[in-house]
């Protein structure tokens, strides 16, 4: 049904989005490791892979645009690789503004727009600027009695790891070795992996001459700072001579005279015996062989989350034949039909238990580990922390945690808000921070975790706190709030003000710098994908906020309520309690009932009235309070029956009803009947919202 | 509704005498009239499934029910129109329809009765016959047999596009 053209297209992006995202990550690694002054060539080649990878693509399905910045970049990249030019601050932050370009041009192709051109020039501007200037070094290599042979089939890669080798004082070393061609792959990479323990196996050659027509020999030149005795005896092995490469000293090629480019013999147009050896273990061919690069070698396939949603509905049906299945063996039992009803009995177990294991691994294919959103944000928080100037460490745990594709795919906006605010508003100064005893550089930590059926996400700063008198002032200066109410305000209610609208987290920290994003907003973002959000602050110690959210939103857990004869279903992850409903404990506090639970007054809402639902000529005899609780926000749900739970599959309600508040959706129940699924969320806006601050610890009591 | 087809293709009368092209009709009744829908409007006919009540929703709308595991929103023929609420009746019907957001409708009328083919002179537009001062799910006039009447021809889509908010 899907035109393959389009199918292609979708896939197009879906894979240059992976290997931006890719490239990103490199780079933070690489900053990382520049930071502590290191150098580490390994991540260097892999986002030249990954540019390059991407050129190919561009290239593969038309992408002008792509094509041509990739192609910049990869010429960069191959100059901090070759060594041509050093890594530094200044090339990071090119080279991460784009990725931001090229996240800009895969969304306007996408969207068949116009590409952001400004942006691609200024980018091409950026990359022109560093291009000039670089002279090439001048090559020690020449001082070594090595093997022109050897020399001339260097790549340009192997010959500048080779002179940064020599740079660095390293001694060369040529290790003969005898392979046995039906092991040589394993042997190689053995040896290879031993070495690197002692220096770096810089390239390797066959010499063409062998001991049998089963075994092969091959030079291995290594850099190392051991000596030759060190070397033989941690590397020695029977089939193995190890000597070490002579310097020479001869005027008429004293440096200066022989110019690099003419090591840089091309590998492409390599002599013969080398095409015996396995191309995937010399990685840097690997990654100038297009054809190899864009071949996927894992074992994974892409799927439209559509179509586990739509898998995901067959199973909630199939769970429809499986009540059936069971009233069906009921109905035979009460036929006396003993022997019928065991099996369908039976075969209701194993139907059961087969369709837990299915929709289990539905479920375990849509999950996705964090870390794709924690590496978003750990790019922003590099970027913000360089423009406001404050030096930012963000620890990372727990991005192993896996959450619903579908989740993780809203969460990177609300989230890159809230670090924003903390970076802008949270950390403080590094002279004010010294001021206050606290070290220079302020920390973010961002944790994740499952817990029970949710996944909890927390931002962590230690920076200053939030300032409560000045966000008090401010919700009164706006009018939420009158002053007489604020007196009662319990601490973490003044806290919760940070979620009204118009107040931002910038008026209450004193910084102008003009970022602070609502945290309504990042609250109302969040509450659509289930997420409910805390904070705890402490003054000159930090601030804390927690998100808690469902680990899918393919398949809820519900609570089966009655109202009005109406059956209802909640999800349960937003109750904490039901207990029965005692009219005597009732009261009235300002217009809202309430009662008391615990010792904490608890608003309640008559689910049918608030639904304009009638009231059942007969009244239930015994009602119940289910206590949903929205993060410190709770109301009690007054009902006439609480039916028990079940796993539902979420219907959306078609347009025309869909805009009907306090509901979400529907599910189908088992006897073919349709029932109306709650949001909890704006059933308590709406039920709290004439007194947004009559949270249960504030009310009066009475 | 596929037998329905058949049977209207068979027809009991001989509408195939008149000259141009010829369109179907599902002739229903609402309250004490009959009505005609296009039958490339309608997905499938049924009888009315446990349809359950959705609160705050238009006042057309009855609720929601689920077609082998689709939801349908059930609209009422009856409200739509602006008539009073049906006293039940084992002879209703559900309509299933597409709107033009792809949401599907079940519209409920009390009675399918037949199916009519209706050729260009047995069929006047709304706008000819009463000068475009009309609602536009009013799709025209059918006069199915000379001296059986007239039918009110419906369209269907237009009828749950346009939901009113209050009656």
């Amino acid at each position: 049904m899907v035109d393959p053209g389009e199918r292609a297209r979708e896939e197009f992006f879906t894979e240059a989005q992976e290997i931006v995202e890719t490239f990103s990550r490199n780079l933070l690694s690489l900053d990382a490791t520049l930071k502590v002054g290191g150098d580490d060539p390994a991540l260097v080649n892999e986002a030249f892979r990954a540019v390059h990878t991407l050129k190919g693509l561009a290239g593969l399905f038309g992408a002008v645009q792509l094509g041509l910045v990739s192609h910049r970049l990869e010429d960069l990249l191959d100059a901090l690789r070759l060594g041509r030019m050093p890594l530094s601050s200044a090339v990071l932050d090119i080279l991460f503004g784009s990725v931001d370009v090229c996240a800009q041009i895969l969304e306007a192709d996408r969207g068949a727009s116009e590409p952001p051109a400004a942006a691609i020039e200024a980018l091409c501007l950026r990359l022109d600027a560093l291009g000039g200037g670089h002279a090439q070094q001048q090559s020690p290599v020449v001082e070594y009695e090595l093997d022109p042979g050897m020399l001339a089939v260097l790549t340009e890669y192997e010959e500048h790891r080779l002179r940064t080798n020599i740079d660095n004082g390293r001694a060369l070393y040529r290790l003969r070795v005898q392979f046995d061609l039906s092991t040589i792959d394993r042997a190689l990479e053995e040896i290879k992996d031993r070495a690197k323990r002692h220096g770096e196996i810089i390239t390797y050659l066959p010499t063409g001459e062998s001991a049998s027509p089963d075994t092969i020999e091959l030079d291995l030149l290594m850099a190392s700072r051991d000596d030759l005795a060190t070397l033989i005896g941690t590397l020695g092995a029977d089939n193995m001579v190890i000597e070490e490469v002579p310097r020479r000293r001869r005027p008429s090629l004293a440096a200066g005279t022989v110019p690099p480019p003419d090591l840089a013999g091309t590998l492409l147009s390599l002599a013969p015996p080398d095409a015996r050896l396995e191309p995937s273990t010399r990685d840097d061919i690997a990654a100038v062989e297009p054809a190899r690069s864009l071949k996927s070698v894992t074992q994974t396939v892409r799927v439209d989350i559509k179509k586990l949603d739509h898998l995901m509905n067959i199973i909630g049906e199939l769970g429809i034949v499986r009540g059936v299945l069971s009233r069906l063996s009921e109905r035979a039992r009460s036929d006396g039909q003993r022997q019928l009803a065991t099996e369908i009995l039976r075969l209701h177990r194993s139907f059961d238990r087969r369709l837990g294991d299915l929709r289990d691994a539905v479920l375990e294919v849509r999950m996705v580990p964090l870390g794709q959103v924690f590496d978003r944000l750990a790019r922003v928080v590099r970027q913000i922390s360089r423009e406001v100037d404050k030096d930012i460490r963000l620890v990372i745990t727990g991005a192993e945690t896996e959450i619903d594709k579908l989740i993780v795919e809203e969460l990177s906006d609300p989230l890159m808000h809230m670090i924003r605010n903390a970076i802008d508003h949270g950390i403080e100064t590094a002279a004010d921070r010294e001021k206050s005893g606290k070290p220079a550089a302020g920390t973010i930590a961002l944790n994740a975790y499952q817990k029970g059926n949710h996944v909890m996400i927390e931002i962590e700063d230690d920076g200053a706190g939030i300032d409560e008198g000045a966000l008090l002032d401010k919700a009164i200066t706006l009018g939420r709030i009158s002053r007489s109410d604020a007196g009662d305000l319990a601490r973490h209610d003044l806290l919760g003000l940070i979620f009204m609208p118009g107040i931002s987290t910038r008026d209450v920290a004193g910084d102008l710098s003009g970022r602070g994003v609502g945290m309504d907003v990042v609250k109302t973002n969040l509450a659509k994908i289930g997420g409910v959000i805390d904070v705890h602050s402490e003054s000159g110690i930090g601030t804390k906020m927690t998100i808690t959210l469902p680990i899918t939103l393919a398949i809820v857990n519900a609570l089966l309520v009655r109202a009005a004869g109406q059956v209802f279903a909640l999800a349960v992850s937003h109750v904490s309690e039901a207990i029965v409903f005692d009219r005597r404990a009732l009261r009235r506090v300002e217009g809202r009932e309430v009662v008391s639970l615990r010792g904490q007054t608890l608003p309640v809402c008559r689910l049918a009235e608030h639904l304009g639902l009638p009231e059942p000529a007969e009244a239930a005899p015994r009602r119940f309070v289910v206590v949903m609780s929205l993060g410190a926000r709770r109301l009690g749900l007054v009902v006439d029956a609480v039916l028990g739970q079940e796993d539902i599959v979420i219907k959306p309600l078609g347009p025309s009803i869909s805009s009907v508040r306090g509901l979400t959706g529907a599910t189908e129940l088992g006897d073919q009947r349709v029932a109306l699924v709650l949001d909890a969320t704006s059933l308590v806006d709406d039920v709290l919202s004439s007194t947004d601050l009559a949270s249960p610890e504030v009310a009066p009591r009475g | 509704m596929a037998d329905l087809a058949k049977h209207g293709a068979r027809g009991p009368r001989r509408a195939l005498a008149h000259q141009g092209p010829v369109r179907e009709f599902l002739v229903l009744r609402v309250g004490p009239e009959d009505y005609g829908v296009e039958l490339t409007s309608i997905r499938e006919i049924l009888s009315p499934p446990p349809v359950t009540f959705v609160p705050r929703a238009p006042p057309a709308v009855l609720g929601v029910c689920s077609v082998r595991g689709l939801l349908v929103t059930v609209v009422e023929l009856r409200r739509r129109l602006g008539l009073g609420p049906a006293p039940a009746s084992r002879r209703a019907r559900l309509l299933l329809t597409t709107g033009t957001s792809g949401e599907v409708f079940g519209v409920q009328v009390d009675e399918v009765k037949q199916v009519v083919r209706l050729s260009d002179g047995e069929l006047e537009l709304a706008n000819t016959v009463f000068g475009g001062d009309v609602a536009d799910h009013v799709l025209g006039i059918g006069r199915p047999k000379p001296g059986d009447g007239v039918i009110v021809l419906l369209d269907l889509v237009r009828l749950v596009d346009h939901l009113p908010e209050t009656v």
